[in-house]
């Protein structure tokens, strides 16, 4: 049995599975695996979590460069460039938003969102606002159910 | 900046950020090459739907990107393209109404290999199982457990991703992976 503990290996476990832990905890997690079950059975549900995971699109980064490209060129458009487009309209005839809403077209066929006015899609810390069930709990509170999961039911020691 | 000189290094994130802030279009491609990968799979996991989740990480990047100016760097570049790639894929939970129900055949494309260090192979039905299982979560739990296995995010970022402490991300991520593991049994 290695010296680290099941919490220790527990925290290790998806740089583990996933290739990324260094050499000297690779070695100590081996170690410790040959005689936990539990530890396993964590890493077990790691790889096939991992196994399941997505595939990311192919081309999706191409289309999001150019849409993001797109519409950096729509947000930066030159004073006088606006001003040409402005005429260009009202020459043609087009008629524009009156409520202020600003419709941005991506670099996608058919694809477009709206910017709408109070949109809040980051408060104001940067976070998501969430649920409060273990946000509104102390530290202590957190450690004591940490503990509950560590070594209860299917978070049992060594 | 001349290309010749870009790819003598591999820039960090702030850096990357940096540079896009002055306008470099190379940065900003740089740093939709890097995380465009993570959005997706954030957004997939809140909405089982590849389009969406397609339109959600471009709509996120497009939102970063405008908000670039305003980014105080309190948090890496990928939590907050993250975040906001949370808050997109809740919105369209939102106007969709109600989740949708996954069934066992639609869980998602499956990686077509695998990169373990160990030489076990991994079952491909207990892989979509979990998958399936994972999806039943909790939002907060099933998110903790993508971040942290599948994105290698510490407890802190995925509190940050989450907007939860580092703590109650860590509360999230064990108790998700008990009931991952109850739910397999």
């Amino acid at each position: 049995m290695s010296n680290a503990t099941c919490e220790t290996v527990r925290d290790w476990i998806p740089e583990y599975a996933s290739g990324r832990l260094a050499p000297l905890e690779v070695a100590s997690v081996r170690s410790h695996l040959e005689d936990c079950s539990e530890c396993r059975a964590e890493l077990d549900l790691a790889m096939l979590i991992l196994a399941s995971r997505a595939e990311v699109p192919a081309g999706l980064a191409r289309t999001v460069r150019a849409a993001v490209r797109s519409d950096r060129a729509h947000v930066h458009r030159p004073w006088w460039g606006i001003g040409a487009a402005a005429v260009a309209a009202l020459a043609l005839g087009i008629g524009m938003s009156s409520d202020g809403s600003e419709q941005v077209e991506s670099a996608v066929p058919g694809y477009a969102f709206e910017i709408e006015d109070g949109d809040a899609w980051l408060s104001d810390d940067g976070l998501i606002a969430g649920a409060p069930d273990l946000d509104a709990l102390s530290d202590e509170a957190l450690l004591q159910f940490l503990d509950e999961l560590n070594v209860g039911g299917a978070g049992g020691g060594v | 900046m001349r290309d010749d000189e870009r790819s003598d290094a591999i820039l960090s994130d702030e850096e990357l950020v940096e540079r896009a802030r002055a306008g470099d279009d190379a940065a900003l491609s740089d740093l939709v090459e890097r995380h465009h990968g993570a959005a997706y799979r954030v957004a997939f996991s809140m909405l089982q739907d590849d389009d969406a989740a397609q339109d959600v990480v471009q709509d996120a990047f497009i939102k970063a990107f405008r908000a670039l100016g305003g980014f105080r760097g309190d948090s890496s570049f990928r939590t907050w393209v993250l975040t906001i790639a949370g808050n997109q894929a809740r919105g369209a939970l939102r106007k969709r109404g109600r989740r949708k129900e996954t069934a066992l055949e639609d869980a998602g494309p499956m990686r077509s290999e695998q990169k373990a260090p160990d030489e076990e192979a991994v079952d491909a039905q207990e892989a979509v199982r979990a998958r399936k299982m994972l999806e039943r979560l909790p939002e907060k739990q099933k998110l903790s457990v993508t971040l942290r296995i599948e994105e290698g995010l510490s407890f802190k970022e995925i509190g940050e991703v989450i907007g939860s402490s580092e703590g109650a991300a860590r509360v999230n991520y064990f108790h998700g992976i008990r009931r991952l593991r109850e739910l397999m049994q």
